[in-house]
């Protein structure tokens, strides 16, 4: 579990994956030629990843770039409309059982069995993937403990605020100790308190050797706890590797991604002229 | 009762009056007027005329009807508002929402007794029973306040003098009440300022398997079953859809049997209204877990995962189903005096029971939709049909499951083979549970298949 150690290595897991002899040669994960439609509409294009194991992984885009389509499909959440998705080498639709066991995720839109207590909710996880009933409770206890809601362990979750609701699913997403963590949106609406604690914990876990992808548009978290990177625009990826390579000479990741996603500086002009200044 | 409208009290809530440059004196004299506006006073007011009217003989009696009047309809606007005013924070917590979401349950199961009661009064000289009530409500303001018109016509000034008194104190003491609340509202922070996190049982470092099983859970099979069953048990008690629909299935379950009773059209067979509404409970499992349900996909890899996890739900149905048809069929028969007939009619309501779960399974994983957990429908807009087609096929499918055993029971009626009645128990026992085994056996598979299209079913709301 965390401790003051924990921000001390942030970078241990890009020196892990560059290393010839780790472990991790295979990729995490592998999506070929993934396509999602919704009547007319295009959410997702045809795209292709290839996300490296043991690394920190970001998904970025705008809002609407078709990120929370995209890892609900490699999740198994989604059915794709065509296209394929390997975990660890298992395809998510043909082995579903290898796939199931190997990761964890936290959805974002999604609710959780609201109704339980951040402890029951964590009980109800760990037992209904097949483990002990005494290593789920250890477990729950040292999660609730690190991620700072043994206070609040006995409330239900219903009425949890923001920050605590992603920290208990992160928590349920982590019980069965995965390979490979989903987060969409991990830090949307979360106090700083609770981002620290958040980014403390995935930073330990990464360590380990384990990857973790998550999905953002705050380029600047991204930039800070990112090893490597994808951008997505309008349902394609339109760059994908560590994130020196994807940042380019551009000063920083905010900058290469607005050039990437073709985003122009919105002239101001005229408009808006009579906002602020003297005249009422 | 109309002055409690939510559309009457919502007005006055103490954010929206916060803002106001008003001293708590003159806001509360000014609620106070303000209130008398409406459809709800003005309804107040003509039943308080009418009262006046009925019992004023005499110009002193008038006089009193005028003050009287003034001091009922103050009385009725100002415990409304109090009332409202006191709720106010539990209204808009959540815990008011989940009351709020039970209320319409509540008004219509009490109704039913709110129906009888009447068809009671309304009989030869019905009324009679009422007056002991009467004796008692003519001292509780504001009715005292009427009474006392009553007392100044018949010249006991005395009494009715103690009786404006008693009314006027009420109003007092309200108002009193009323003010210290808002004032209280409107100057002490609310929960969105306060962080509570009080210390609750368990939090000390308990026992983990203790607080997170609980009695019911160490009684409850261990594995994925015991955990699906707890589970839905919990959500029974504390999610209010889940309640609502679980106390409706209960009570009308009950009702539907002892009204047809008391009402001479009893019969025992009413009885397997309990199983069938019981029964009503396993479908659209995975709407009732709403957009959740992707916690428990996650899980589910093989028809085993699936099997086990319909398996769990059904016992939760059958756990409080099964007891309960017994007591609806046994008390059914006592009150009915036909003890004898108990063994078929159980029989019978096993057989439904079984069939409804076995139906139910299929319904919920081929035709799932989304039960709305913000908003008072129980399904989500569009998925209307879908509903009525998953409850309504589930329900012809289970009763053709039943026609094997009301085929045999109408044959041993008919052929006077009545001895052989008994044989209708074990056979429903056994046949309710062989065909909610095949049910969930069939819809295992079905459920692995179909995972993600449930998700994007259930997540709707």
């Amino acid at each position: 579990m965390p401790d003051a150690h924990a921000d001390a290595d942030v970078h241990a897991p890009a020196e892990a994956a560059t290393d010839p002899a780790a472990p991790h040669q295979r990729p995490a994960v592998q999506v070929r030629g993934l396509w999602k439609r919704y009547g007319e509409q295009i959410a997702v294009q045809g795209i292709d990843l290839e996300l490296p194991a043991g690394q920190f992984i970001g998904l970025v885009g705008p809002n609407g770039a078709g990120k929370t389509t995209t890892l609900s499909m490699i999740t198994g959440l989604l059915r794709p409309d065509s296209g394929t998705v390997e975990i660890g080498g298992h395809d998510v639709w043909q082995d579903p059982a290898e796939v199931k066991a190997r990761i964890g995720v936290l959805p974002e839109g999604l609710r959780m069995f609201e109704r339980l207590s951040g402890r029951e909710l964590l009980a109800y996880t760990g037992r209904l993937r097949g483990l002990p009933g005494d290593e789920v409770d250890k477990r729950a206890t040292q999660l609730l403990d690190v991620l700072d809601l043994a206070g609040a362990q006995n409330k239900l979750v219903v009425d949890y605020s923001t920050g605590m609701r992603k920290k208990i699913g992160l928590a349920a997403a982590l019980l069965h100790n995965p390979e490979v963590l989903f987060l969409d949106e991990p830090f949307e609406g979360v106090d700083p308190v609770s981002a620290q604690t958040i980014r403390g914990v995935l930073e330990r876990y990464t360590r380990s050797g384990a990857t973790v992808v998550f999905s953002s548009h705050v380029m600047e978290l991204v930039e800070s706890l990112c090893d490597w990177v994808a951008v997505m625009a309008r349902g394609k990826i339109r760059a994908q590797g560590a994130l020196a390579d994807v940042r380019g000479d551009a000063p920083s990741l905010q900058n290469a991604f607005l050039e990437l996603v073709g985003a122009r500086e919105q002239g101001s002009g005229d408009n808006l002229d009579w906002l602020g200044g003297g005249a009422r | 009762m109309p002055l409690s409208s939510p559309a009457v009290t919502k007005p006055w809530t103490p954010p929206g009056l916060v803002m106001l440059p008003l001293r708590p004196r003159p806001l509360i004299s000014a609620l106070l007027v303000s209130s008398l506006i409406g459809v709800g006073p003005l309804f107040t007011l003509t039943l308080v005329l009418g009262s006046l009217i009925a019992i004023a003989h005499g110009a002193a009696a008038a006089a009193a009807a005028v003050l009287a009047g003034v001091l009922a309809v103050l009385t009725c606007v100002a415990l409304a508002r109090a009332v409202a005013t006191a709720n106010t924070r539990l209204l808009s917590s959540r815990k008011g929402r989940d009351l709020a979401l039970l209320s319409g349950l509540f008004v219509a199961i009490g109704v039913q007794f709110v129906n009888m009661g009447v068809q009671k009064l309304s009989g030869q000289g019905g009324l009679g029973v009422l007056r002991p009530a009467a004796d008692i409500l003519r001292w509780v303001p504001p009715a005292s306040a009427i009474d006392a018109v009553q007392g100044v016509s018949e010249g006991a000034y005395g009494i009715a003098a103690a009786q404006f008194a008693l009314s006027a104190l009420v109003l007092a003491l309200l108002m009193w009440w009323w003010s210290r609340s808002l004032t209280h509202l409107m100057t002490a922070p609310d929960g969105s300022t306060i962080q509570q996190e009080k210390p609750r049982k368990g939090a000390d470092g308990a026992g983990p398997s203790a607080a997170e099983r609980g009695p019911l859970g160490l009684l409850l099979p261990a594995g994925r079953t015991g955990t699906v069953m707890l589970r839905t048990l919990r959500y029974a008690v504390r999610d209010p859809k889940a309640k609502a629909s679980w106390v409706s299935s209960l009570g009308v379950g009950l009702l539907m049997p002892f009204i047809t009773s008391v009402q001479g059209n009893g019969s025992i067979y009413w009885s397997c209204w309990a199983a069938g509404m019981l029964g009503m409970q396993m479908y659209n499992q995975f709407g009732q877990d709403s957009s959740a349900f992707w916690m428990v996909a996650q899980t589910i890899s093989s028809p085993r995962d699936a099997y086990l996890e319909l398996r769990g739900r059904a016992f939760a149905v059958a756990l409080v189903g099964v007891p309960y048809v017994l007591l609806a069929v046994v008390g059914s028969a006592a009150f009915l005096k036909k003890l004898p007939a108990v063994p078929e009619a159980l029989g019978l309501a096993f057989g439904l029971l079984g069939a409804l779960l076995a139906t139910g399974a299929m319904a919920s994983v081929l035709r799932p939709y989304s039960i709305p957990q913000d908003s008072s429908k129980n399904v989500a807009p569009g998925q209307g049909s879908l509903a009525w087609m998953s409850l309504l096929g589930g329900m012809i499918a289970g009763a053709l499951l039943c026609a094997p055993l009301l085929g045999l029971t109408i044959w041993l009626h008919t052929s006077g083979m009545h001895s052989l009645l008994w044989v209708l128990l074990p056979l429903g026992i056994v046949y309710g549970a062989a065909i909610a085994e095949t049910g969930l056996r069939l819809a295992a598979p079905r459920t692995v298949a179909r995972l993600p299209e449930i998700l994007a079913a259930v997540s709707k709301g």
